[in-house]
Order: structure tokens, then C-alpha cells, then sequence
């Protein structure tokens, strides 16, 4: 474990990095530029800048330091030391833990226990913290965005700053209500926080970015490309097509269809934004409802709300907590 | 909405205060302390919340200024050269296509001396792809309209940039445009500290200047022959002539008054062995002075003041420090084999040393500047001699899926 000593020596002439992995309308950002209101020295927040939509997988990254020159450079964040994951959907489709040196904190808001993330995110080398966000979220905030709540988290690991720095932040960023809800939800996480340590020490003086990472090696450089501007559909050159995109894990929920109820009126199918309602022609050389398609649902629920006969219904796509204790130590 | 950015700008600001900040919404607040009349902007990514933010702060009514929702950059800027010169204070802001837009516009201000300010969040412009993201296109065209132009490193420099620029307008009567990398600074997170309102009321009075007024009727920019055109320029010519020693009395009074030590140019460990500098603008000077913490062989000359450009000091500082290696680093190229602007700016400067110097085009459209770069430019530096070959080069693009332009495994 880091202790609050050592952390702030490691301040005095270091930068830590941070990094926060969300879906868009989680708050990813807003966690981020707290840590920067809440500590002590000096910091430096960014976006990963883009358009971001509700859903969306969204990056921000984090740099503290005491020393000042150190946190003047704007560059982005390549070797996170904390990696910080909002929603436990995206440790598929992300690489969570780029860069990340050994011995770096991984906090996932998530149920699962210290073997089933080393097997997702194939690495054995990395401290976990997990904790059960999107219950306390739903619990104390009556919505799920957990990006306070993995806070708590980062706090009981970190040491950055202390939950007085936090509430302090919030309560000047949010408004009476919402701080001290968001507040009472941090210290439940500080509690609640599940801690899997592997025996690495974590050394904040090495660089992990990769030479020329930034360039992204691998797509098409300038002698690759037709006439610059002008990007024809060719699968050889740019992978094209939005229907590739898994925007089904945008969704925070699991839409559930029950075929006895459905009377196939297909208005669902007509509301649709994302054509994600299935239909089949069946023997009576009719189209009928056969589903829906999970790959791109965002769970945008316009098909719950305009089903005149309660078919299609929703489930939260996390189940409860437990913290687990895994069966063999991990390690290594 | 849960969070509100400009909270702290809705009552008087009385001391000091240390907080955190994008850059976008401190430029709101910035120039809401300066407290102008008229707002004016129409929105594009990045620079949108600052006219946001400025909105929240006359909707809440702590700021009594006219906010005006336009159809278009080019009826931002011409509304508010027209409310600047019927004597309000005003500011607008655009990026990239939208400073395209305004272009029409934007000599008038100059010719009619009003001191307008306009904040500028330096986003590429769309050729060949349309990019949201940072580069330079500030200094593409519009360089030599006559516009005053300040470049700030970081939140905080882009904050006091709102303050200083209605200090410098409206002593130059010159219009300032003060410019942050879209993105990298708009959007970034940094702590600032906050001047005081009283502070900031004392350094932009409300003077008595030229205004449109019935009772002293004029055309303005109405229509002249060959007979009067020529003299009109040169009178621009000589206006702009002290704007430097005005900009740099501006920096002294701000430092002054708040402690904050700004200069047209800034230069840090010149007196280095291999007698090499970096020089360039805006946010990169931090990952520069970054860089330069494990770094001690390359100085970094930061310009602040961008035009009218300070070559005269420029050279000052290049004789003194007897520097002999310029790196040049630039985020716009020029396409036409000709140096691109900035490095062209940098180059008739230093042509009366014989200076060497290379230029290298970065960071185009968003692309982070590492230590990659600077490690490469300094290497590729140790081996110029003269002046022969070309001037330029791209650094950080892919030539092929595996290789790197410029750069052997």
C-alpha cells in the first residue's frame, strides 16, 4: 500500500498520472478536474479531446505535481500511474491499462473479483481496487453516474488528497443538494472499496510511453493516401461503416423484450433511432418481432415508452455487489 | 444543471483567489471583470464556452452588458466593430472557419481605430479534412491586418490575456485579438489565481475616446480616390509604430498590480552550452520548459506578443545571448515551398544576423507535441551548418503504416 508519506514525496519532484475512463454523460471529466480542485500542489486536467456523445467511451487524463515546471507541459498523459474506469462494460472494449507501469493502481467500478479482471485485461502485474458504484450511485444519487464515488476509491489508494480537499472541491463546484449527496456517496466508497495487491513496487520515475506512441504507427501515413481530402468507402485503406461501431455498449441498460406480451403492433420498430428492433417474415409472409439487436441498442428506451402493451421492458446491466474473495491468489 | 462553472464571477471578486479552471470559462470571467457593454460572438467549437460562460454571467445579472445572439461570425464581428466604435467596450470570439468568415470584417476595426478584443481558440482550418482540433491558423492569413495579437502558454496566461488585451486596445486604439490553443488550453483544466474586481476596474478605466456621435457627425471608411488612400495607410503605419512600447508599459502596470510578470518575449536558459534555442508560441512553450527539466543543453525563447511582432528585441536577445541555433517550431505550414507564416515572421528578423535556423511544422490538427519532437529537432539541429537546403520539415506524421516521415529505426 502507498502510504500518505511517501505519496507526497513523490509529489515534491514527480508528476503522477492519472487516468479516467468513462462513458459520456458519466461525469469521466468532472472527476478529473476534481482531483485537480482537490489537491494541494498544482495540476492539469485534459479531456481526450473529441466529440464526445452520452455512452461513448471517453478518456480524460490527470497530472499532479508540487513542482511546478513538471505540470507545465501539455502534453497528454502516456503512463497513467492510477487508471481510474467508470463503467466495468468498457474493460472489453478499451485497453484499460496502456501505458500503465507495474504495480499501477487499476479502480474499476465493478462486482467482479481480482482473477476475472486480470483474465480480461491480461495483465498480472497491476494493483486493483474495485467498488460497487453504480449500487451506491443508484442508492444515495438515484442516477447512475459513479464518477464521485470512484473517487472515494482513489482516495483510499492514492493518498493524493484527502476526503476533506474533495468535499471541499465539490462543494464549491456542485450545487447544496447534489454536494452533499455526492459527498455521503464518497465516504460509503472509501468503506466499500475492495483492495487485491500484487507485490511490485510502483516507481513513479519511469517513462512508459512508447517513442512516437502519439504518431499512432499502424494507419495509413501521408504516401498511403489518395488525394488527402477526399476518403473513398475502400475497406483496404480506412475501415469504414458506423454499423461496425458496438454501440450497444453505449447503453446503460439492457432492454428485454417478451415475445408472449408483444402484440406486433411494430411501433417500437418505428421509433427506433438505431433500427435495433429485429423483425423476420415469418411463414404467413408477414414481418414479425424477433428481438432486440443488442449490438447496437443504446437504450435509449423510446421503445418502452411508446409500447402500448408494457412487452419491452429494462435491466440494469450490473448485478449486485459482493467482494469476493478469488479462489488461487493472483500475483505476478 | 448540477455544476456551474461561472459561480464564482456572480458577486464581486474582493481578494485574490486561487482556483482551478478551463481556459475558456477564465476568459469569460476574465472579461467579465473588465466589465464590457457589449457581448457578441456567434459559437464554434473550441471556443464556446467562453461566450457561454459570459452568457450565465449576464443572465444571472452580475455583468449589465448587452448580450447579442448573431446570426453568423460575420455579424459578430461586424456588430461589434460597429457597438466598439458608437463608444462601447466590447468583445467577441471565434475559431478557425469562423475567423474565416469574419475576415471581411476584420480590417475595418483597424482603420477605424477602435479597440475592440476578440479571443481567438486556434483550431485548424478544414482543408483537406475538417479538424475540430489545434493548429495555428491565426497566422495564416489574417496576420497582417493590422490586429494586435497576444498568444498565451496556459489558463492562467489566457485569463490576464483578457484583462491585458482592453488594456492594450484601448491605449493602442488598436483592435487585440488574444489567442489559446484550442483544446490543449481551451478545454484544459489548470489552476489560476483570480484578480481582484477592484484591481482589474483600476487597470481598465473607462476612458473618453473617439466615438460615432450625432453631435459630431462623420463618415467612417466611406469612400476615398487615389488621392487620399496611400496617406491614410501610412497614418496607420506610423499609429502602429509605439504599439510595442504601449503593449510593454501595459505588461509593467499588469505586473504591477498583480505580480504576474508578462514580456513580448520571455526567454529561458539561453546561457546554455550548446548555444541552441527552441522558439515558438502558446501551449508547447510549457512542454518545452518541461522538456528542459531533464534537458539542460537547449534554451527556449517564448514569444507573448505576436503583432506586431517585437524583432528588434528579438535580435536583442539573440546578440546577447549569442545564440547560434535557432529551432523554429510551428503548428500551420505553408504548402508552397516558402517558409510557413510564423517561421517567415522569425526569419526577416533574424536575417540581418545570419542567425541558423530550421523550422520544423508540428502538431498540426491536434497532434501532441512530445519529447519525441524536441529530442529529433535538437538532433537533427547538432548537424546544420548553413543556410542551404530546405528551411523546413514536418516532424511526428506517419510516411507509411510502419515508418515514421523523418525519423530511421
Amino acid at each position: 500500500m502507498l502510504t500518505q508519506e511517501y505519496v507526497n514525496d513523490v509529489l515534491k519532484n514527480q508528476c503522477v498520472n492519472l487516468r479516467f475512463h468513462a462513458r459520456g454523460g458519466q461525469g469521466g471529466v468532472t472527476a478529473s478536474n476534481l482531483c485537480v480542485e482537490a489537491f494541494k500542489g498544482r495540476g492539469i486536467c485534459q479531456p481526450k479531446f473529441g466529440a464526445e456523445r452520452a455512452g461513448s467511451p471517453t478518456e480524460s487524463y490527470v497530472r499532479l505535481s508540487f513542482d511546478y515546471d513538471l505540470i507545465r507541459s501539455n502534453e497528454q498523459v502516456y503512463g497513467p500511474h492510477f487508471v481510474s474506469v467508470l463503467d466495468p462494460s468498457l474493460l472489453t472494449e478499451v485497453d484499460v491499462t496502456a501505458g500503465m507501469p507495474q504495480g499501477g493502481w487499476l479502480i474499476i467500478n465493478t462486482v467482479m473479483n481480482q482473477l476475472e479482471i486480470q483474465d480480461i485485461v491480461k495483465r498480472k502485474d497491476l494493483n486493483i481496487a474495485t467498488i460497487d458504484a453504480t449500487n451506491i450511485a443508484m442508492e444515495i444519487l438515484g442516477r447512475n453516474i459513479t464518477n464521485t464515488i470512484i473517487l472515494g476509491a482513489l482516495i483510499r489508494v492514492s493518498h493524493l488528497f484527502s476526503l476533506e480537499d474533495l468535499s471541499d472541491a465539490i462543494m464549491r463546484r456542485f450545487k447544496g443538494e447534489i454536494a452533499a449527496k455526492n459527498i455521503a456517496a464518497i465516504k460509503q466508497a472509501i468503506e466499500e472499496t475492495c483492495l487485491y495487491e500484487v507485490n511490485i513496487e510502483l516507481d513513479f520515475s519511469k517513462d512508459t510511453k512508447v517513442p512516437w506512441q502519439q504518431v499512432e504507427p499502424g494507419l495509413p501515413g501521408y504516401k498511403e493516401l489518395d488525394k488527402a481530402g477526399v476518403w473513398y468507402c475502400d475497406e483496404n485503406v480506412i475501415k469504414v461503416g458506423s454499423d461496425q461501431v458496438n454501440t450497444g455498449s453505449w447503453g446503460e441498460w439492457e432492454m428485454v423484450w417478451d415475445k408472449e406480451t408483444c402484440t406486433d403492433c411494430a411501433q417500437c420498430w418505428f421509433i427506433c433511432p438505431d433500427f435495433a428492433i429485429l423483425r423476420e417474415k415469418g411463414d404467413d409472409g408477414l414481418y414479425h418481432m424477433a428481438g432486440i439487436d443488442v449490438f447496437h441498442c443504446k437504450s435509449c428506451q423510446n421503445c418502452l415508452e411508446i409500447c402500448p402493451v408494457n412487452a419491452i421492458s429494462k435491466r440494469s446491466k450490473q448485478g449486485p455487489a459482493s467482494c469476493a474473495v478469488p479462489e488461487e491468489t493472483g500475483g505476478n | 444543471m448540477s455544476i456551474e462553472p461561472m459561480k464564482i464571477f456572480f458577486k464581486e471578486i474582493k481578494e485574490p483567489t486561487e482556483t482551478t479552471m478551463i481556459g475558456n470559462y477564465a476568459v469569460a470571467g476574465g472579461v467579465t471583470q473588465t466589465d464590457p457593454d457589449v457581448i457578441c460572438a456567434f459559437p464554434i467549437t473550441p471556443q464556446t464556452q467562453s461566450v457561454e460562460g459570459l452568457s450565465d454571467v449576464v443572465h444571472q445579472g452580475r455583468l449589465k452588458a448587452a448580450f447579442v445572439n448573431v446570426e453568423s461570425e460575420l455579424a459578430a464581428i461586424s456588430y461589434s466593430t460597429a457597438a466598439c466604435a458608437a463608444g462601447a467596450r466590447t468583445f467577441t470570439a471565434t475559431a478557425s472557419q469562423g475567423y474565416l468568415l469574419m475576415t471581411e470584417a476584420l480590417p475595418m476595426a483597424v482603420g477605424w481605430r477602435v479597440p475592440l478584443t476578440m479571443m481567438i481558440s486556434a483550431r485548424a482550418f478544414n482543408s483537406p479534412n475538417l479538424s475540430i482540433w489545434n493548429s495555428w491558423e491565426f497566422t495564416m492569413t489574417n496576420s497582417e491586418l493590422g490586429w494586435n495579437c497576444i498568444v498565451s502558454e496556459n489558463v492562467q496566461e489566457t485569463y490576464d490575456a483578457a484583462i491585458l488585451s482592453v488594456m492594450i486596445s484601448e491605449d493602442s486604439l488598436f483592435p487585440t485579438m488574444f489567442v489559446h490553443d484550442g483544446f490543449i488550453i481551451s478545454h484544459s483544466v489548470q489552476n489560476l489565481s483570480l484578480i481582484p474586481d477592484e484591481v482589474v476596474r483600476n487597470m481598465t478605466p473607462k476612458k473618453k475616446r473617439h466615438t460615432i456621435n450625432p453631435k459630431h457627425p462623420g463618415t467612417w471608411g466611406g469612400i476615398v480616390t487615389p488621392s487620399f488612400f496611400m496617406e491614410g495607410r501610412m497614418n496607420l503605419e506610423e499609429a502602429k509604430k509605439p504599439v510595442l512600447g504601449i503593449m510593454e508599459d501595459v505588461y509593467k502596470r499588469f505586473e504591477k498590480a498583480t505580480g504576474r510578470q508578462y514580456r513580448s518575449i520571455r526567454t529561458f536558459n539561453l546561457d546554455n552550452p550548446s548555444k541552441t534555442a527552441f522558439i515558438t508560441m502558446g501551449s508547447m512553450c510549457g512542454n518545452i520548459i518541461s522538456y528542459m527539466t531533464k534537458h539542460k543543453d537547449v534554451g527556449l525563447i517564448k514569444i507573448k506578443t505576436y503583432r506586431p511582432f517585437p524583432y528588434e528585441d528579438l535580435q536583442k536577445i539573440i546578440q546577447d545571448h549569442n545564440i547560434e541555433k535557432l529551432i523554429i517550431l510551428e503548428k500551420s505550414d505553408a504548402l508552397n515551398g516558402l517558409l510557413p507564416p510564423f517561421s517567415m515572421t522569425i526569419a526577416s528578423a533574424l536575417y540581418p544576423l545570419g542567425t541558423l535556423f530550421r523550422s520544423f511544422i508540428v502538431g498540426l490538427g491536434g497532434r501532441d507535441v512530445t519529447r519525441d519532437e524536441f529530442d529529433i529537432a535538437k538532433k537533427k539541429m547538432e548537424t546544420v551548418k548553413d543556410m542551404k537546403g530546405p528551411l523546413y520539415s514536418y516532424l511526428g506524421v506517419r510516411e507509411t503504416k510502419d515508418k515514421i516521415h523523418g525519423v530511421s529505426k
